[in-house]
């Protein structure tokens, strides 16, 4: 599981590659903790390249969301394949962020 | 820069009390308007602006100028320390120097309603100005209190140039009566309206509490109440109980659109569509999270999948879970995937085939 960080003013973006399972989880969440510095603007999670989440997963989302709501920023999930996109279907998570192809 | 030089010795003797304490002047309007913000912030008084300012020294040269014999000492100027309190409602305004009132030692000798100075066939000005001190320090300081459109038409006549209404010529100042009368109009119909929104919150409020949910038309208002009687926790807590997952409140107002779109018109529909089709959303709901170990769930499942439940059970199909995944999730190429995968698995479903 690879985490690649960038930053362009107020937009960052994670790219997450690989498998977001748990026990990627635990190194995935220490690598992404930054981000809640940056949460105050817009946090992009690229999904294209994720290829499975699990509870843990969304769990990190969750938290980057919890972060974004308190500094007044915004998450955006991107490029989700059809099975991440059920998986956030299933839990009621599709609402939580903004969702983009 | 105003020029002291020609002022009289009883006025320059004024002049050097205040630059002697003006680092204390300015110490104390920050404090006093700390004091006040914080007060009026307790109160729950929302206002538009709360503003305070220490006169310049070019501002009270011009009034020793002009009135400076009629002044014994320093501390008979008033308005060294000047705060303005902007309110969004006239009734605001008496609810602020309530406020003051107890906050502060009013001098009422000197303090203005102008509200009521003003002759029952004319409009103008209409502020109050309250004259307080506090214990601890020697001088009296100004408060104004005026609505958002009281200081609007104040600014705009100050504007003009002219000091007093008798310079104005005749016909500008019967237009400037005009706007105040519609802007004195205007600050009453606001103030009417919160009264009544605050009426119909409360009627709403007792409605729902008492359970006449039929007489409860739907509108964001009447749905915010009626989710903090958690009409989901039911469900959720059963959809939950499916993995041990945990659940993650989250608002639900996004739903209330859908609930509308689904012909729900007063809180009563949108319960009895609750309880219609629950069991086919806990259906849903165990079909997809049975085979997997996510044990975490948000708040939102309970009236995701209800409204999934109701759209297809009334034939929705794919273009029908589309269109609610668009309105509440935003619109999105991948959501009609999700509505094809969704209307696949539900065909099987106990309560698609009842």
């Amino acid at each position: 599981m690879e985490v690649n960080i960038t930053k362009q003013d107020k937009v960052t973006t994670a790219q997450l590659i690989g498998r977001l399972d748990t026990p990627a989880s635990q190194e995935v969440a220490k690598t992404m903790e930054p981000l809640q510095e940056n949460a105050g603007g817009t946090i992009i999670l690229d999904c294209s390249q994720l290829e499975y989440i699990s509870s843990s997963g969304l769990r990190i989302f969750l938290t980057l969301r919890k972060a974004a709501m308190a500094k007044g920023g915004n998450v955006i999930v991107r490029g989700m394949n059809e099975e991440i996109r059920t998986v956030f279907m299933m839990t009621g998570f599709l609402n939580l962020f903004q969702i983009e192809d | 820069m105003a020029d002291s030089h020609h002022l009289d010795l009883h006025c320059r003797i004024i002049l050097e009390e205040y630059q002697e304490n003006l680092p204390l002047f300015q110490q104390k309007a920050e404090q006093l308007h700390a004091l006040l913000k914080k007060t009026l912030a307790d109160a729950g008084l929302i206002v538009a602006s709360l503003e305070y300012r220490v006169k310049a020294e070019e501002s009270l040269i011009g009034k020793l100028e002009l009135k400076g014999a009629k002044y014994k000492s320093l501390s008979d100027i008033t308005d060294i320390i000047g705060m303005r309190v902007i309110t969004f409602y006239a009734d605001d305004v008496d609810k602020v120097a309530s406020a003051l009132d107890r906050l502060f030692t009013v001098d009422w000798e000197n303090s203005v309603d102008k509200r009521k100075l003003l002759e029952t066939d004319s409009f103008g000005y209409l502020s109050l100005h309250y004259i307080c001190s506090v214990e601890d320090f020697p001088y009296r300081f100004e408060i104004q209190i005026r609505t958002v459109l009281q200081h609007a038409w104040a600014n705009i006549n100050h504007d003009t140039g002219y000091k007093s209404g008798v310079e104005i010529p005749k016909r500008y100042i019967r237009s400037l009566s005009r706007l105040a009368g519609l802007l004195e109009l205007a600050d009453e119909e606001f103030s009417k309206i919160r009264v009544e929104l605050t009426d119909y919150r409360r009627r709403v409020q007792q409605l729902v509490a008492s359970g006449n949910l039929d007489e409860v038309p739907l509108d964001g208002d009447s749905f915010r109440n009626y989710l903090e009687l958690k009409p989901f926790n039911a469900l959720n807590k059963r959809i939950a109980a499916v993995n041990q997952a945990e659940i993650q409140e989250v608002t639900l107002m996004p739903y209330l659109p859908a609930f509308l779109e689904l012909e729900c018109k007063t809180l009563g529909d949108v319960s009895r569509l609750i309880k219609t089709y629950s069991e086919g959303a806990f259906q849903i709901a165990c079909y997809q999270l049975g085979l997997t170990d996510l044990d975490i769930v948000s708040s939102s499942i309970g009236p995701q999948n209800v409204c999934f439940a109701a759209i297809l059970k009334r034939g929705g199909g794919q273009a029908g879970i589309t269109h609610f995944l668009d309105q509440v999730n935003g619109a999105s190429d991948g959501n009609a995937i999700m509505a094809r995968i969704l209307v696949e698995q539900a065909a099987n479903l106990p309560f698609m085939n009842q």
